[in-house]
C-alpha cells in the first residue's frame, strides 16, 4: 500500500515539475516578445515574431505589411535585405521585414524537417537558397516553393545561366540574387617578376595557363593557384565553362563517357603534377594561402574577392580577368559560375502577391538597391544594374580596374548547366574520383566508380 | 613518462590556448597563423556585439540549460532511485527497454518530435526545448547504479523511525549522492548548453536563438571574421568550463560511483 502511495507521489512530482516548467516556458517566451505561447491556437502563428500574428489577422489589410525572411550573412545578404526594405518602404510606408539570421545548412535542415513532417507553418515568407540546391529542393519538396512565373517579375533581365538554377519544368521558382561569376585573380607583382602581365592571362586556354604558371613558378617559387583537396570547386567551374554537367536532361548521371569531364580531370592532374596547382587541406588554409601570398592567384566565384581584400597590405597588387578555357572541348568558354544564391517565396507566405511585388520592385527592379549594396560586395546578376555609374567606378585594390562592371559582363556569358536533385552527391563522387586519379588510379575505372556511386545514391 | 604526459597535455591544451590568442587577433592574422596574443580583443568584442545579440543568446542558453538541468536531475534521479530500490522483474524489463532507447539516434525521432511539439504550439518555447531530453536513459542508469551503493540498512532504520519514503529520498538519498548529482549536473548542463540540432529545428525565431546557434551564424557567409568567431567560441565555452571546474572533484567521484 505504502509503495503504491509512493508511486503516486513520484508520478505527481514528475507531472508537477513538467507543468511548472511549462508555465515557465510560456511566460519566458512572452518576455522575449515571441508570438508562440502554450496557447493551442499558436501553431498558425508560430513561425515568426509578434508582427506575424498581426499578419495572420489581417494579411492584406492597409495596416502593417510584414514579411519574414531567412538568410545568412550579416555583411552581405542580410544587409541587402535591409537595403531592399528601405527601397520598398518609399512606396509602401507600412512595409516591414523581419529578417532572421539563419545559416544555410540550418535553412536546409528546417526546410527538410518542415516538408517531411508536412507542417509548413514554420517556414518564413521568403528565404535565400543556394543555387546548387535549388532544383534538389523544388523537386524533392514540391510544396515548399511558390511558382513565381506569372507573378509580375521580369526574369528576362537576369543572366540566363543564373535563372536556369531556379527554373524547373519551365517554371520560375526563384529571384536571382548574388553573382557567382567566376573570376581569375592574379598577384600582378608576382607576374611582373616572371615577365608577364594580366593580359597574358586574359582569354587564354588551360594549356597557356600551364605554360605561364611554369614561368611564374620558376621566377617566384609560387604556384599559380591553390585548391582544397577532396573538394571539386575548380572541377565544377571547368565543367560549367564548357556548359557541361554531371547529369543529362532526364536526370540520369552523365559521368561515364563524359568527354568534357575526362578532359577536366586530365587538365587538373597536369596542373597539379607540374606544381602550378597546389592542394591544401581546408577552406581556411585555402583563404590563408591567398592572403598570405603563398600563391600567385586563384580562380573562384567573384565573392572570393571579399576575402582577398582583407589583405589590405596587398592593395594595388591584384588584378582580375576571365578564367582559362578548356582545350579540345566543344562549347568551351572563358566564363563560368561558382556559388551564388536566389530568393524563394514559400507557399506558407500568407500574402504571396506582396512578396512577389517586393522582390519585383527591389531585386528585380531597382538599380538604387544594387548601387547601395555594391560596397558590401553584392554584385548583381540583374543586367540593368551593371550600367549604373557605381558599377563603373574603379577599384584601387584591383589596380584601378572597374571590376564590378567587368563581373556583370562575365556573368551574362556563363553557359548554363544542369544541377538536378543529386548535384551534391555527384560532386562528392567526382571529388573522390579525382583524388584517386591524382594518386595514380586509372581514370576510366574511377569515372565508372563515381557513376556507380551516384547511381546507387539515386537508387538505380 | 613525464615527457609523454607533457606532450599529451600540450596537445590537449593547445587548441584552448589558440582559441584565446586568436580572439585577440585580427582575422587576417589568425589566418596567417599568428600564435601570440594580439591587441585586437576590444575591436573583436565591439564587432561581435554589433553584429550579434550575444546578451540575448547567452540569456536564452542559460535559461534553457538551467531549467533543463534542474528538471532533468529531479526526474532522472527519482526514476533511477525507484528502479533500484523498489526493483522487481517488471521494472527490470522496463529498465532494459529504456536502455534500448539509448540506441535510437536522435535524428530518427526528430521529425515525429517536431510534429508533436509544433502541434502543441511549443515552437520557440522553453518547454519545446527541454521536453525531449528531460529524461535520458543514461542519467537514469547512472542514478540507478549509484542507488545500488546506497545502504539499505539506513533506509530500514529510517522507516522504523517513521520517515516517509519521499523524505528518505529527499533527506537521505539526495544529500548522500551529492557527487553523483554533481556529475549528472555537469553532463546535463554541458549537453543542454551545447545542443544544436534540436534548437535549430524548433527555434525559428531570432529572439529564441542560443549561443551555439550564434556561433554557427558567424561561420556562414563569404568572409569569416576569425578573430570575432574565436571570441564568440570563447564566450560560448566559458560557462561550461566554469561549471566543470567548480564541480571537477565531485564529477570524478560521481562518475566512479563513490558514496560519502
Amino acid at each position: 500500500m505504502k509503495r503504491k502511495i509512493l508511486a503516486a507521489l513520484l508520478a505527481s512530482t514528475m507531472i508537477l515539475s513538467l507543468v511548472g516548467c511549462g508555465g515557465n516556458g510560456g511566460a519566458a517566451s512572452t518576455d522575449d516578445g515571441a508570438a508562440a505561447t502554450t496557447d493551442e491556437a499558436a501553431p498558425a502563428a508560430d513561425d515568426a515574431a509578434a508582427p506575424a500574428a498581426d499578419d495572420a489577422a489581417a494579411p492584406a489589410a492597409e495596416g502593417e505589411e510584414t514579411l519574414t525572411v531567412w538568410c545568412w550573412d550579416p555583411a552581405f545578404n542580410l544587409n541587402a535585405m535591409y537595403e531592399a526594405e528601405k527601397v520598398y518602404q518609399k512606396d509602401h510606408p507600412n512595409f516591414k521585414l523581419n529578417v532572421v539570421e539563419t545559416p544555410w545548412d540550418d535553412i536546409q535542415t528546417k526546410v527538410t524537417t518542415a516538408a517531411t513532417s508536412g507542417d509548413l507553418s514554420t517556414l518564413p515568407d521568403i528565404f535565400l537558397m543556394q543555387d546548387n540546391a535549388f532544383q534538389k529542393n523544388v523537386i524533392s519538396f514540391p510544396d515548399v516553393c511558390a511558382d513565381l512565373t506569372n507573378s509580375g517579375i521580369d526574369f528576362s533581365q537576369f543572366a540566363a545561366g543564373k535563372t536556369a538554377y531556379s527554373v524547373i519544368d519551365g517554371k520560375n521558382y526563384g529571384v536571382p540574387f548574388d553573382n557567382g561569376a567566376v573570376v581569375a585573380c592574379y598577384r600582378t607583382d608576382y607576374l611582373e617578376q616572371a615577365g608577364l602581365t594580366v593580359d597574358d592571362f586574359t582569354d587564354i586556354t588551360f594549356d597557356q595557363y600551364l605554360e605561364n604558371g611554369k614561368k611564374v613558378l620558376e621566377a617566384t617559387g609560387k604556384p599559380l593557384i591553390s585548391m582544397q583537396a577532396g573538394e571539386c570547386d575548380l572541377i565544377m567551374m571547368m565543367m560549367q565553362s564548357a556548359g557541361a554537367s554531371l547529369f543529362n536532361e532526364d536526370g540520369t548521371a552523365n559521368i561515364v563517357g563524359n568527354d568534357t569531364l575526362k578532359v577536366v580531370m586530365e587538365t587538373y592532374k597536369k596542373l597539379k603534377d607540374e606544381g602550378v596547382l597546389v592542394e591544401v587541406n581546408s577552406w581556411d588554409e585555402y583563404v590563408g594561402s591567398i592572403v598570405s601570398g603563398d600563391v600567385a592567384g586563384t580562380i573562384n566565384g567573384c565573392w572570393i574577392m571579399a576575402s582577398i581584400q582583407t589583405a589590405e597590405d596587398q592593395s594595388g597588387n591584384w588584378a582580375i580577368t576571365n578564367m582559362p578555357s578548356l582545350v579540345g572541348v566543344s562549347g568551351a568558354t572563358n566564363y563560368s559560375n561558382n556559388g551564388g544564391s536566389s530568393w524563394a517565396v514559400t507557399t506558407n507566405c500568407k500574402d504571396q502577391a506582396l512578396a512577389a511585388d517586393f522582390l519585383a520592385s527591389t531585386f528585380a527592379g531597382s538599380t538604387e538597391l544594387y548601387d547601395n549594396i555594391l560596397p558590401s560586395g553584392a554584385l548583381a546578376t540583374w543586367a540593368p544594374a551593371g550600367d549604373s555609374d557605381a558599377y563603373g567606378a574603379p577599384s584601387d585594390f584591383f589596380g584601378g580596374d572597374a571590376v564590378s562592371a567587368k563581373i556583370v559582363d562575365f556573368s551574362t556569358k556563363v553557359p548554363s548547366n544542369i544541377t538536378g536533385v543529386y548535384y551534391y552527391e555527384a560532386r562528392n563522387a567526382v571529388a573522390t574520383a579525382i583524388t584517386n586519379y591524382i594518386n595514380g588510379a586509372d581514370i576510366d575505372a574511377e569515372m565508372q566508380t563515381a557513376a556507380d556511386t551516384v547511381n546507387f545514391n539515386m537508387g538505380q | 613518462m613525464y615527457l609523454f604526459l607533457c606532450i599529451v597535455s600540450f596537445i590537449s591544451v593547445f587548441p584552448l590556448y589558440w582559441m584565446v590568442s586568436a580572439s585577440t587577433n585580427k582575422s587576417a592574422e589568425v589566418i596567417s597563423g599568428r600564435l601570440i596574443p594580439g591587441t585586437y580583443f576590444i575591436e573583436n568584442l565591439k564587432n561581435l556585439l554589433t553584429t550579434q545579440n550575444i546578451g540575448r543568446a547567452l540569456g536564452n542558453s542559460f535559461k534553457y540549460s538551467i531549467i533543463l538541468t534542474v528538471v532533468s536531475l529531479v526526474v532522472c534521479s527519482l526514476a533511477g532511485y525507484g528502479f533500484e530500490i523498489y526493483h522487481d522483474k517488471g521494472k527490470d524489463t522496463v529498465m532494459s527497454i529504456i536502455l534500448l532507447a539509448m540506441m535510437v539516434p536522435f535524428v530518427a525521432t526528430m521529425i515525429p518530435l517536431f510534429q508533436m511539439v509544433s502541434k502543441a504550439g511549443w515552437l520557440n518555447t522553453t518547454i519545446g526545448f527541454i521536453l525531449p531530453t528531460i529524461s535520458t536513459p543514461f542519467l537514469i542508469m547512472m542514478f540507478r547504479q549509484s542507488a545500488r551503493s546506497f545502504p539499505h540498512d539506513i533506509m530500514e532504520a529510517a522507516r522504523i523511525d517513521g520517515l516517509s519514503e519521499l523524505r528518505i529520498f529527499f533527506q537521505m538519498f539526495m544529500p548522500t549522492m551529492r557527487s553523483t548529482y554533481a556529475a549528472a549536473m555537469t553532463i546535463t548542463f554541458m549537453n543542454a548548453w551545447n545542443s544544436y540540432l534540436w534548437p535549430k529545428v524548433i527555434m525559428t525565431d531570432a529572439t529564441s536563438q542560443t549561443m551555439p546557434m550564434v556561433v554557427a551564424n558567424l561561420t556562414e557567409g563569404y568572409v569569416t571574421d576569425y578573430g570575432m568567431l574565436m571570441l564568440a567560441v570563447l564566450i560560448c565555452t566559458l560557462p561550461t568550463a566554469i561549471v566543470f571546474f567548480c564541480l571537477q572533484n565531485a564529477f570524478a567521484e560521481g562518475i566512479t560511483g563513490a558514496v560519502k
